[in-house]
């Protein structure tokens, strides 16, 4: 095990160096200038712009300044964004946690429904019941996550005032950022303002989580369906088991294995940003920034950020690797 | 499952609704505003005193985060919109107004010499910073010595307007020097005549800050990144100290920045009502709006001009923003790659001025809320002066259009709108320039609409002058002739036209440089009318509309006070309960 998990961080090596040299030369062929037109915006003049490219090192060659990223990079330094000045590393540490903290929340609900309904279709497939949730998991997909994120907003905000439309936490509670996780900074603060947090994270967690959560759906219902067709479990209704046991013992522990895949790389992709659903409900999260700093031709933010996310993402596929191994004994790496 | 059905026709219908409102991106701030002025002169309180009632915590909304914690170090409107809460300068505006100066840490208006060097500032007395030290002549000095000695590098080219407004820094800057004869006097002495520097020192760039604070808070580190002043990551009271009627707080980048009302204000009849005001960053216009909506914020500095209608169905009031501050063109370039365009012809000119609609598209796309311009720039700048300008008419455009004998092929034009963007004088980019396309086709043209990404590349290939007929506009940085047509648009660079326009008129461009060093308001008032003059004659652009930026806020809000350049001051502002 501890042999493959070291070859698995070997490959992510050059995974991410290349990803890292393609990335450097893509920003750069955007059109429309560089940082400083973003910087300058209208007031852009020649002079300005020559001043604000020299002054930010983008007037070296594209090597020079490459391997000057890359040599902050090997020390821990992910830079400094050219629009605001702000060390990446510094906004980096506040907008995850409410990026971490809407993927659990997405999860939970995309989770917590998705395969208590896919186990429902399967356990009576093609009738009415598989019906509904086929309906509910294309329902899921298709929407956009914008147009079901407005829409929840409007109906639960703007006309029945049940929950809260934008942003982690009521602005008006007096809750210090100290995590900036907002459940927990709402904790520290006492008051029951986790109340509030949670309600925050309810809408938003809906509009990201719908699709995972039709996704979980479908796995789920086609991974029970194959289970129960297999033979072994044949073998253990004909042994007698009941219903509730041989589902449990013998049909999910088996059909946990592909959906605990789609989770994790569901889990990669949410905390990559969840780019609408932050921009819908104003989340202070990494993927609205993501989305600004590339506006903004911020391209230190930006390579930095996809770099990260890539080992994010990696990190994450490696642990659902591992999580198999322990889900099914018979599964070795080597 | 017709249950099932019927919810979802019911969502289908919601989410038309929710979309209808505009999810394009709010428009990107107003020009950055002025420094605050609430002063004794500055009484424009929309709502008696008297009923008033104190306390209470504001939310608003801007429509972006605030960049750095140090106005001399920003440029952006929502930086500025808040930091002129804090930051007080010698001179602001009166609220509600756009030009109209008025002494806030000074005095009265300097007195200033013959020969338009020396500008003397008499300070008023008794005022201290937020940190309890003393505002007095030595600050103002401590003050202008540190914008105008910013080291080349990244604090230099964030100070922007400094380098804008002085034509630069240290030796080539335009200040020859910043004196305290006494405690009371500041002196600023010019190197050349500078016409528009009591309105350019109403930016909120120019606020005063306390020189304890910035000292201690190594204000001036660079590179910014550890520059915890600008960054704003000091404790309360050390950072962003000024003299205004709030303190600023807290900062949580992307998520939140408050300031609480200063109980030490040194103008009590106009001190803050609201005990603190939190400002929240919501980029989207329909995040925004049902932000409102739900009462999540009390106001919002901008929505879309698209969902006026909606948000006073609502309940919500539009803010009163007054004259306005902006003006949408759409640009004829004479020139373009060193070749002449159809609108070197000023027949041509003439008949897309005379083709093009505006009161259909002020009607269609601005919710009421704009105008159309009877000149160059809008009527209530310092130096405007009102022009005859080519009423709309399609037969008239059409026989000027015959007497330019331009025929064939070369009536088949391009014409250039951005995309992804919204502008505070260009709500709908792509629907004002089909209109416009659409007038145009009336007299004869065949108008192929193209566009670009507003942020890749539509702003410097129009001002480059890779575009021949394109929509372009202006938001004020001061309300001055010089801000709209000598910055923005018409001033020559290098000795030559801008190539935005290829407007070659080097009178004009000599009345322009004659106005900006005039040593009298009569004198540089009377030469940008000249300039004007010769736009009405050549007709290098056509005016389309002068817009009044929407803002919202709800029922519990009163007192606000709005202008149309983005200076607009929280302390009159209240919450019923």
């Amino acid at each position: 095990m501890a042999r493959f998990i070291v070859r698995r961080l070997l490959v992510a090596i050059p995974v991410l160096f290349g990803l890292s040299v393609i990335l450097f030369l893509f920003l750069r062929l955007l059109p429309g200038g560089g940082p400083a037109e973003a910087i300058l915006g209208q007031h852009a003049t020649p002079q300005l712009v020559a001043q604000i490219t020299a002054t930010e090192g983008l007037d070296k060659p594209l090597y020079v300044q490459y391997l000057n990223y890359v040599g902050r990079l090997l020390h821990g330094d992910f830079g400094a964004s050219f629009i605001d000045g702000r060390e990446v590393a510094a906004t980096f540490l506040i907008k995850f946690p409410a990026t971490v903290e809407l993927t659990i929340g997405a999860l939970i609900f995309a989770v917590g429904l998705g395969i208590p309904l896919g186990r429902l279709a399967a356990r009576h497939p093609n009738s009415w019941i598989d019906g509904i949730v086929t309906v509910i998991s294309l329902f899921g997909i298709s929407i956009p996550v914008f147009v079901l994120g407005y829409t929840l907003a409007f109906i639960f905000g703007v006309e029945l005032h049940w929950l809260p439309t934008f942003g982690q936490l009521d602005p008006r509670l007096p809750i210090n950022p100290v995590t900036h996780f907002a459940i927990i900074d709402a904790i520290l603060a006492g008051h029951w303002y986790v109340i509030d947090a949670v309600a925050h994270l309810i809408l938003p967690s809906i509009a990201l989580g719908t699709i995972p959560l039709a996704v979980f759906t479908r796995i789920t219902r086609a991974s029970v369906i194959e289970v129960s067709n297999e033979d072994y479990v044949r073998t253990a209704r004909a042994k007698g088991l009941t219903d509730r046991r041989v589902n449990d013992r013998h049909i999910m522990r088996n059909a946990w294995l592909p959906v605990t895949t789609v989770i994790g790389l569901e889990t990669g992709a949410l905390l990559a940003g969840a780019v609408l659903t932050e921009t819908v409900f104003s989340w202070n999260g990494v993927g609205s920034w993501v989305v600004s700093s590339i506006q903004n031709h911020d391209y230190i933010v930006v390579q930095s950020l996809i770099l990260i996310f890539a080992t994010i993402f990696l990190t994450v596929n490696l642990i659902v690797d591992v999580g198999y191994a322990f889900l099914n004994p018979r599964i070795r790496y080597s | 499952m017709r249950k099932k059905l019927g919810s979802l026709l019911v969502i289908a219908v919601f989410a038309a609704a929710a979309c209808s409102s505009s999810a394009t991106p709010s428009p990107a701030p107003t020009a950055p505003p002025p420094t605050s002025a609430v002063t004794s002169q500055a009484t424009a309180v929309a709502t008696p005193a008297s009923t008033a009632v104190e306390g209470g915590n504001m939310v608003y909304a801007l429509n972006g985060d605030m960049v750095l914690a140090d106005p001399s170090l920003v440029s952006d409107g929502n930086s500025l919109f808040v930091e002129a809460q804090v930051v007080q300068g010698l001179l602001g505006l009166q609220p509600g107004t756009i030009s109209t100066v008025i002494p806030v840490l000074a005095a009265a208006l300097p007195t200033v010499s013959a020969d338009g060097l020396t500008y003397t500032f008499t300070l008023r007395t008794g005022i201290n910073f937020q940190d309890g030290t003393p505002f007095n002549a030595d600050a103002v000095v401590y003050n202008y010595n540190r914008w105008q000695n910013y080291p080349p590098g990244d604090l230099q080219t964030n100070a922007y307007y400094y380098g804008a407004v002085f034509g630069g820094f240290g030796t080539a800057s335009n200040v020859a020097s910043v004196t305290a004869p006494d405690e009371q006097t500041v002196v600023i002495t010019l190197k050349t005549p500078q016409s528009n520097f009591e309105l350019a020192s109403t930016l909120a760039v120019f606020g005063i800050q306390s020189p304890t604070a910035l000292k201690a808070g190594n204000a001036d580190t660079t590179p910014i990144s550890s520059n915890k002043y600008a960054q704003g990551e000091l404790p309360q009271g050390q950072d962003m100290v000024g003299t205004g009627p709030f303190i600023f707080k807290e900062w949580v980048p992307g998520d939140h920045i408050t300031i609480v009302k200063n109980p030490n204000y040194w103008d009590a009849a106009n001190a803050a009502l609201l005990n603190q005001v939190t400002f929240k960053p919501i980029g989207d216009s329909t995040a925004t709006l049902q932000a409102l909506q739900s009462n999540g914020v009390d106001a919002a500095f901008s929505i879309s001009p698209l969902d006026v209608k909606t948000a006073q169905s609502s309940g919500l009031t539009i803010i009163d923003r007054g004259s306005s501050c902006n003006q949408l063109n759409l640009d004829m370039n004479q020139s373009v790659g060193g070749k002449a365009t159809i609108y070197a012809n000023k027949n041509v000119r003439l008949a897309v001025s005379e083709a093009v609609n505006k009161q259909s598209y002020v009607d269609a796309f601005y919710s009421g809320l704009g105008k159309v311009p009877t000149g160059f720039m809008p009527p209530a700048t310092t130096g405007f002066k009102a022009e005859t300008l080519p009423a709309y008419s399609v037969s008239q455009a059409k026989a000027d259009l015959a007497a330019s004998s331009v025929t064939g092929s070369a009536l088949n034009i391009d014409l250039y709108y951005p995309s992804n963007v919204v502008r505070p004088y260009m709500p709908d980019p792509k629907g004002i320039a089909t209109a416009i396309a659409n007038d145009l086709t009336a007299i004869g043209f065949t108008v192929n609409l193209k566009t670009e990404d507003w942020h890749g590349g539509y702003v410097s290939d129009a001002t480059s002058g890779k575009f021949a007929l394109y929509l372009f506009g202006w938001t004020c940085d001061w309300a001055g002739a010089d801000n709209f047509l000598y910055t923005a648009w018409f001033g020559w660079s290098g000795g030559k036209p801008n190539p935005q326009f290829g407007w070659n008129n080097a009178t004009a461009n000599q009345d322009m440089l004659q106005a900006l060093q005039a040593t009298t308001p009569d004198a540089a008032n009377a030469l940008w009318g000249q300039v004007q003059d010769l736009l009405a004659q050549d007709l290098p652009v056509v005016p389309i509309v002068n817009s009044q930026p929407p803002g919202a806020y709800t029922s519990k809000v009163h007192g606000y006070v709005g202008a149309s350049n983005g200076i607009e001051y929280l302390n009159t502002v209240w919450l019923s309960q």
